[in-house]
């Protein structure tokens, strides 16, 4: 098989999750082996060049936006969702909570209709999406694995369960044993409690797991004394697009 | 056999003396009033006194990732492997050698699982005696592990200013005479010990409204109870019970393929009833839906469906599923409130 | 860390080699499989094995041909993921893995000199089979031979030049029904295969029933079976669940205490009709 021809697209997000490929180090030339990197700035302007597999940053904010990723989606035979703005919304998605044209107004002031923006949208709620490798910054191992998955041609399913699962593996410290809260009981696995192992909480980057236990989790926070508001903040923090997949 | 006595001053020299023997791994203390096994060099670095640690020994018996198979495609080979490490386990309590006894059975039960049974033969097991309990959540009594009943090679129990040691096998025999910090036990040892044993059935007393036979009667009756209702409210399925348990062993089983895309093994991974898709079939069936039916499950492991196959409780009364459990989940009160609510039926 | 390599570790598998791979439907492809130097794989019907591919996993696949058919064994695969779909890719000449056969397959010396009847619904017929081609192949071992089948459309019925030869042999009852129709001409019954089951003359006392199918046919075709007084140890079933290790231990199969896998798959319904969870 000739080495799949790769290419990186970049939405809104701080491109962050790049670095983290570059930061592979020996890895990255055994991966490089296996692929061709790729790499466009606008993939419009590109129509005659050609890939096998697209990998998605960022989320989904503008029309425009959604005009790219459609065409990409057309012309790559494997979309991935690479990190979490892409995947889950992730940190752009913060705008949700506010009226669209009060963040307009904030962030550009009074040249706000120039820029119409959308409610923030992670990408498989735009197009289909083959793989997802969640996580901000995504876990170097998770994505080797993926790309592992994607050139054997199989799938990949990011484990639905919780970050606890993991860190007790692990043998960590809880976090609520230090009196800390930790967002590892609602967030989903694969990362391999990567944060926590390092001395940091789960900031709940990869995203909730799918059947989350609401009143289980409420009568935690009461047990330990957490504010709902607080936590809720937290979770927003990366995890507010999740509300358009309640919703459908 | 017989009876050893190590001084307590003593103690540092005979773990440095086995570390230059053998790995000896030991429960350390992590802060917080957490412990783990680790590996110690020392005695100073050994928590004599200790509560139940975050994993039991367990994960030296078991480990949390094994690879069980190596393959390489290209040359079409396909070799069946076991990863195994001597060493030494200091400080195993009486309800951890439980739970290793419980892996025993379960992994020599037909067929074998010779990945276990070969590497559990080259572990060599020194449990310690707990004088008290450890804290508000163990429940060794009422499963009846609060005092040893075997599994070991050397057992420590503390006396006043040092251990008496009971040799159970040639293998701790021979850690004995390899250390020479021993003596013979005299008669005024094994009178503080029985001082010692005589103190502990005064104070260890069932820890539920239950006794041990009753124990297994009580979940005869407990399918349908209102309990696990509660439960389902309450548990947020992140588990830690089952991963913390001594005496759990489900496992995943998956396949990893190196970068060159033609070497890997297949490995197997600790798993959990309490997890999400544990029970789901293709076709989107989940036979333990609710939280509140894996709950259950995890109950019926070890107070009922292990005493119907292998006549024996799989609960060691360790309490490390309620110290661990994010909804305070508590084993204790759960088999009370299962109790209170036996009449009564949905 | 030492390692060390074993001979006798229950994970190690046989080299199948693939002597025939034929697509039955869109989802729905059959292997025919044989093992090193023609070994024999010496099942009972209604076992399975653990098929795989190194590096994407493993899965538990019922054994569809009778171990009247010596030298080989078939398998259909249905198309559901990882795994599954891998399979599907591979073809005659390939080599799978295969460890087994597995579980309590159907205890064929105490149905011999009974009546059966086989009620298979949807992918059943897929591990029924390999206990009616065995009765078939044995068939003055048997009493009165009962077959009934039910798929979704038509195009779905798998195996279908067996079926219709099944069906036309003077020493078996034949009947089958589909959900839905679409073709005109099509002249057979439509409806559920509960409905087939008033219709069958049977001495309950005498009759053994076998049943497969999806999970909700179950509790559907039992009560019609029990209705014809069938008594409850002699419905057999054969119950799916999620399978990792095939023998007893990973935990993934437990239906209460027991482990399907191992003490099944094949149940009678008195064994486990008092087991919330099975059905
Ligand atoms: C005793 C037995 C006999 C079976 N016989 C057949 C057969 O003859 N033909 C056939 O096509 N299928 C059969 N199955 C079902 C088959 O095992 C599953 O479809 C297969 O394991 C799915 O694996 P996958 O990797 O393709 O799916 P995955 O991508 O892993 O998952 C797809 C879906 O299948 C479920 N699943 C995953 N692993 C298993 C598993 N080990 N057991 C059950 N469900 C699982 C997942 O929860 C998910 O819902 C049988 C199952 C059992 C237990
Ligand atoms: S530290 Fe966080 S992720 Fe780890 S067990 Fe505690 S809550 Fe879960
Ligand atoms: S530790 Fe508690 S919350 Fe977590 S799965 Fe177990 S019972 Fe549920
Ligand atoms: S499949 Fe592992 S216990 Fe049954």
């Amino acid at each position: 098989m000739s080495k799949p021809r790769v290419a990186f697209f970049d939405f809104t997000c701080c491109e962050g999750c790049q670095l983290q490929v570059a930061n592979f180090g020996e890895t990255l030339l055994d991966i490089l082996n296996l692929i061709e990197v790729v790499t466009f700035r606008e993939a419009m302007s590109e129509k005659s060049e050609d890939y096998d597999v697209a990998i998605i940053e960022g989320s989904i904010t503008t029309e425009h936006d959604v005009e790219r990723i459609k065409h990409i989606r057309s012309r790559a035979k494997v979309l991935v969702a690479y990190g979490s703005c892409a995947t889950i919304g992730g940190i752009n998605g913060m705008k949700n909570k506010f009226p669209l044209d009060e963040i307009g107004k904030y962030v550009y002031q009074d040249k706000a209709k120039h820029f119409p923006t959308l409610p923030t949208r992670a990408v498989h709620q735009v197009v289909k999406v083959d793989y997802f490798v969640n996580g901000c910054p995504v876990y170097q191992p998770e994505f080797v694995k993926v790309l592992k998955c994607i050139l054997a041609g199989i799938p990949y399913a990011v484990p639905d369960y919780a970050v606890c699962v993991e860190c007790k593996l692990n043998e960590n410290v809880c976090m609520y044993d230090k009196g800390i809260t930790c967002l590892g009981p609602v967030t989903k696995a694969g990362c391999n409690s990567w944060c926590i192992n390092n001395g940091n909480i789960c900031y709940g980057c990869r995203g909730m797991v799918t059947n989350p236990a609401k009143n289980g989790q409420m009568d935690i926070l009461k047990k330990f004394n957490i504010a709902l508001d607080w936590i809720i903040n937290k979770l927003d923090m990366y995890n507010k697009p999740r509300e358009l997949d309640e919703r459908k | 056999m017989q009876y050893q006595v190590l001084k307590k001053s003593s103690f540092n020299d005979f773990i440095a003396s086995l570390a230059r023997i053998e790995k000896v791994v030991a429960p350390v203390a992590r802060g917080y009033n957490t412990f783990s096994f680790q590996e110690v060099k020392d005695g100073q670095d050994v928590a004599v006194k200790y509560i139940p640690t975050i994993l039991p020994p367990k994960k030296y018996f078991f480990p949390q990732r094994e690879k069980l198979i190596e393959f390489n495609k290209s040359a079409g080979t396909l070799e069946a492997l076991l990863e195994y490490e001597k060493m030494v386990i200091f400080g195993v309590h009486t309800c951890d050698l439980a739970g290793i006894q419980c892996l025993n059975m379960v992994f020599s039960d037909k067929p074998k699982d010779i990945n276990y049974l070969v590497r559990k033969n080259k572990i060599i097991i020194i449990g310690l005696e707990c004088n008290e309990y450890c804290d508000q959540y163990a429940s060794c009594k009422v499963v009846d592990n609060h005092l040893p009943n075997g599994g070991y090679d050397l057992f420590f129990t503390e006396l006043t200013d040092s251990f008496i040691v009971h040799v159970n096998t040639i293998y701790g025999d021979e850690l004995i005479d390899k250390t020479r910090l021993f003596n013979p036990a005299e008669q005024i040892h094994l009178d503080q010990l029985e001082a010692v044993r005589q103190k502990k059935r005064e104070i260890f007393k069932d820890e539920v409204k239950v006794n041990h036979n009753d124990l297994a009667k009580l979940f005869d009756k407990s399918f349908d109870s209102k309990v696990w209702d509660d439960l389902d409210a309450r548990c947020i399925a992140c588990g830690n019970c089952t991963n913390v348990c001594p005496s759990c062993y489900c496992f995943d089983m998956l396949d990893n393929l190196n970068l060159d895309l033609n070497t890997g093994d297949r490995t197997r991974m600790w798993d959990g009833c309490q997890n999400e898709p544990f029970a789901k079939v293709a076709g989107g069936e989940n036979f333990r839906k609710t939280r509140g039916a894996r709950q259950r499950h995890r109950y019926f492991r070890k107070f009922k469906y292990p005493v119907e196959r292998y006549s024996r409780y799989f609960c060691t009364g360790c309490g490390r599923c309620t110290r661990t459990c994010m909804a305070k989940i508590s084993l204790k009160e759960t088999i009370n409130a299962l109790v209170d609510s036996k009449e009564e039926k949905k | 860390m030492k390692t060390a390599k074993l001979t006798d570790s229950e994970y190690l598998v046989k080299a199948g080699k693939i002597i025939r791979a034929r697509q039955m439907t869109k989802i729905e492809k059959l292997f025919e499989i044989s093992l090193p130097g023609g070994e024999s794989l010496d099942h009972e019907p209604g076992q399975f094995v653990m098929v795989s591919i190194p590096g994407v996993g493993e899965a538990p696949l019922s054994i569809s041909s009778s171990p009247t058919k010596r030298g080989s064994f078939e398998i259909v695969v249905r198309n559901v993921g990882k795994v599954t779909n891998a399979l599907h890719k591979f073809d005659t000449g390939d080599t799978v893995g295969i460890r087994g056969p597995f579980g309590k397959g159907f205890p064929v010396q105490i149905l011999e000199g009974n009546d059966l009847l086989f009620v298979a619904g949807g992918l059943g017929i897929v591990p029924l089979r390999s206990l009616i081609n065995f009765v078939i192949d044995n068939r003055r071992d048997f009493g009165k031979v009962n077959i009934l089948l039910g798929c979704k459309t038509p195009q779905d019925m798998l195996f279908g030049e067996e079926v219709d030869s099944w069906s036309k042999r003077l020493d078996v009852n034949f009947d089958i029904t589909v959900d839905r129709c679409e073709d005109p001409d099509y002249n057979g019954n439509i409806g559920l295969i509960t409905k087939l089951i008033p219709g069958v003359t049977l001495d309950p006392e005498r009759t053994f029933a076998a049943v497969i199918g999806p999970p909700i046919m179950y509790k559907f075709v039992i009560i019609e079976l029990l209705k014809k007084n069938i008594p409850e140890r002699q419905i057999l079933v054969s119950l799916e669940r999620h399978m990792k290790c095939g023998i007893g231990k990973c935990g993934h199969c437990q239906i209460q205490n027991y482990y399907c896998c191992k003490d099944g798959p094949v149940f009678t319904y008195d064994q486990i009709k008092d087991k919330k969870e099975a059905l």
